[in-house]
């Protein structure tokens, strides 16, 4: 503190009124979010049911974890089997979101484009809708006679065939072997092998069919939001620049790729730690459309945390979900981070 | 430079709080009925029905008064018991006259007043509320659910308070029974059975199903029935143990042993009836319900994509108010290699362990699921009577769901030990991944046994 020197009582009047302006943020920051974290954190060194009281629990250290991350049982195979989905699903859906709200962002910043209100409002609107309505409205959709079937159908002259796609486990790279006739029948032996609870097969079995009906959902309904982080960013760059760049001789593509991308860096690091952290905890769209099945392949880390507490009555267990989820999700933004490189502080 | 990184840590702290809270819920409280839960404590206690729990000691009604909120509101009137009954919302129907049930009893007892508390998110809702130390003074228990409770030492054993035990049905005093204690009186029961859509039947030209039907019966009825063309399916089946495990029965298998110290599920008779139920898919002759378009089998049937259906009475009042058109009928499952089986599906009346008002609380279960409760319950003609001596007079009621009633003699309790949750996930999925035919029977049945092994071994 600069006031060190010398503790005047002007600025201990300044400073206590600093505190008493933040106590109220502080104390619902406290109550509602400290607290919670640090009973979380010691839940998840308990065998608490989540039943009886809490006060009831045992003390068993790092049993959970070690069950979770090591254990050789249905605890690990399911916790790992979420992450496995969960991945999918971010590296499904975070490339996609931003490529596409990041397209919609440049066409409705356009000067020429008309109706911009209209577009920009349209494109949000999925954001700003209850994902427990939207949820219900896809799984119609994904019916086997539903319209998603029936458009691809007409687009195909009636070559697609209708799929149950809420029903069907099967994995897109599954699928894609088996087109290349390659089957856990006659796949080479190793894929069998077990790696942290699944075999190697299960490993690279792609995002199921279910789960690709929910990513393709997720997408569409994040794209708003992330459009509109875009909008502001675009916004800020000065027209100057694009001038400029055009007495160079600069076209639009080298101006999009020269420009634009590299001032939009910052708020590009925003929308790809928002996508993860979006994905690696998507719950509401699961718990409506498919309570994780079929075949637990749209499990999720997220998911598997409530089923763990109030299913399995092992609030302990789902504590300790939750906590390697924090990790996860911390780990992987700072990798992401540090790729991102030093303009992203700019 | 480290201000941003620490005020990154502190989003994500934040961004981990949807989470954190689940585990956090509830836990606000936990410093107060250190008093009374001390009572419930020692598990082993809890297991025999002792007197200490159950009666109504000084210590145990008093820390617990200040938690309940009604309690203050009935303090100045003096001597009438608030208490609480947590259930679920079920149909309309079903939710009116429960609400009348429970008018008559108030009037009928002045000192007690029950206030009915039906939750969506129940299991949620009843979990936070017991762990929270705050629990309703009656609530739902599932049979299926019924070890975790048990295990976690959250209920009072009332079974032995009860006005005639043994008029209700063995199978579903079993239902509610552990480590032989009767904790809970069943409030009502569904068996599956077989209902038939009438018009298919005579479209293809096949007899409508008898009682002495059997798996070949089935079979040739399903595969008679199918008209892939017209979209339609001799037989819907859902992806799900609590059908499967009919056959199971029918088969003469078994989940586990007597004792329940190892899984049966690798069995030939558990494999048999595992081929023959995919069979009926994997030849085409049945559909689950996703595939007809629909969330679940009753739709499925009452939409005339399926000839057959096997489900409980449940769907009875769901095809009277969603399909009256349709031409149906309903008959008891068939038999299998080892005879006759079904599956019954209950729910009980559960006192907490710390309940505030024992007496009180016992005796509006006893009330509900006595003979005036059950009949005036049972009278609305959707689930059955639970007590034996009132299916006489339910049966003339609604003599067209005798079916349903048949099977309360030969039906198995859809209930097995804590944590068996994990192997019907495990079953459910195996039999999701068989019916698109990613799955074989015996990999199935070798998953579920693997974890339901896993699961015994750690009791």
């Amino acid at each position: 503190m600069a006031a060190a020197t010398g503790v005047k009582g002007e600025d201990r009047e300044r400073a206590i009124a600093g505190w008493l302006f933040m106590s109220p943020t502080l104390l619902i920051f406290g109550v509602f979010i400290i607290i919670p974290i640090l009973f979380a954190l010691y839940f998840s060194l308990t065998d608490w049911n989540g039943i009886s009281p809490p006060g009831e629990a045992n003390f068993i250290g790092l049993k959970n974890f070690q069950e979770l991350l090591i254990g050789g049982g249905i605890r690990q195979a399911d916790f790992f089997k979420a992450l496995k989905n969960t991945t999918y699903f971010a590296l499904g859906v975070v490339p996609a979101q931003t490529a596409l709200s990041l397209l919609l962002a440049v066409i409705v910043n356009q000067a020429w484009l008309r109706f911009k209100g209209f577009f920009r409002t349209t494109y949000y609107f999925p954001s700003i809708t209850s994902s427990i309505a939207i949820s219900l409205m896809f799984l119609f959709f994904y019916q086997k006679s539903g319209l998603i079937n029936q458009v691809l159908g007409s687009l195909t002259f009636g070559r697609w065939e209708p799929i149950a796609w809420m029903a069907d486990p099967r994995g897109l790279f599954h699928i894609i072997l088996e087109a290349l006739g390659v089957t856990i029948q006659n796949a080479p032996d190793f894929v069998k092998t077990e790696v942290l609870g699944l075999t190697i097969w299960d490993w690279i079995s792609g995002p199921s069919i279910a789960l690709m009906a929910i990513m393709i959902m997720n997408t569409w309904t994040t794209i708003g939001t992330m459009m509109v982080i875009f909008l502001a960013a675009l916004q800020n760059v000065p027209g100057f620049v694009y001038e400029a760049a055009q007495i160079d001789g600069a076209n639009a593509w080298t101006q999009f790729r020269r420009i634009t991308l590299p001032l939009l860096r910052p708020t590009l690091f925003f929308v790809v730690t928002l996508g993860l952290i979006g994905t690696y905890q998507v719950f509401d769209q699961i718990y409506v459309m498919s309570g994780g099945g079929p075949a637990k392949t749209t499990l999720t880390v997220a998911y598997l945390v409530y089923r763990s507490g109030f299913t399995n009555s092992d609030m302990g267990m789902a504590a300790a979900i939750a906590i390697l989820l924090f990790i996860i999700i911390f780990t992987l933004t700072m990798i992401q981070r540090r790729i991102t490189g030093s303009e992203a502080d700019a | 430079m480290s201000k941003k990184w620490f005020a990154m840590l502190v989003m994500m702290l934040v961004v981990a709080l949807m989470l954190a809270a689940c585990g956090g819920g509830g836990t606000e409280t936990t410093a107060e009925p250190t008093a009374d839960t001390s009572a419930a404590e020692p598990t082993e206690e809890m297991v025999e029905p002792t007197e200490e729990v159950a009666e109504p000691t000084e210590e145990m009604a008093e820390p617990t008064e200040e938690m309940a909120p009604t309690e203050e509101a009935a303090a100045p009137s003096g001597d009438v018991v608030e208490l609480q009954l947590m259930g679920w919302s079920s149909s309309d129907a079903e939710n009116v006259r429960l609400q009348e049930m429970v008018d008559t009893f108030n009037e009928q007892n002045p000192d007690i007043h029950v206030t009915l508390n039906q939750v969506p998110e129940y299991d949620t809702a009843l979990q936070t509320a017991l762990a929270g130390g705050a629990p309703p003074d009656v609530f739902y228990i599932d049979s299926f659910k019924l070890p975790d409770f048990v295990q976690a030492g959250s209920l009072m054993a009332i079974g032995d308070q009860l006005d005639d035990p043994d008029d209700f049905y063995p199978n579903l005093r079993g239902a509610f029974t552990m480590d032989d204690t009767f904790w809970c009186p069943p409030k009502d029961f569904s068996t599956l059975a077989l209902q038939y859509n009438k018009d298919l039947f005579d479209a293809a030209g096949v007899e409508y199903p008898t009682p002495d039907w059997t798996w070949d019966d089935l079979q040739a009825a399903a595969e008679a029935l199918t008209n892939a063309d017209n979209g339609v399916y001799g037989m819907v089946l859902s992806p799900d143990m609590a059908r499967w495990i009919a056959f199971l029965y029918q088969a003469g298998g078994a989940v586990t042993d007597e004792g329940f110290t190892t899984m049966t599920l690798d069995s030939p008779e558990a494999a048999q009836a595992m081929e023959f139920y995919l069979g009926l898919v994997t030849d085409g002759y049945a559909a689950q319900p996703s595939d007809l378009d629909s969330g679940w089998a009753g739709e499925a049937f009452g939409k005339g994509q399926a000839a057959m259906a096997m489900e409980g009475n449940w769907i009875v009042s769901y095809l009277n108010d969603q399909f009256p058109d349709l031409n149906w009928g309903v008959t008891e499952l068939p038999a299998g290699p080892a005879g006759k089986a079904t599956m019954s599906f209950t729910v009980c009346y559960g006192v907490p362990a710390a309940a505030a008002h024992p007496d009180e609380s016992i005796r509006l279960a006893n009330w509900l699921t006595g003979s005036e409760g059950m009949a005036a319950w049972a009278g609305l003609g959707l689930a059955m009577p639970t007590r034996a001596s009132l299916s006489e007079g339910w049966l003339a009621q609604y003599p067209d769901l005798q079916p349903f009633l048949a099977g309360a003699e030969y039906s198995h309790p859809w209930q097995f030990r804590p944590g068996f949750q994990d192997v019907l996930d495990t079953l459910n999925a195996g039999l999701q991944q068989a019916f698109t035919g990613t799955y074989t029977a015996d990999q199935v049945l070798s998953e579920a046994q693997e974890v339901g092994n896993d699961v015994l071994s750690n009791q």
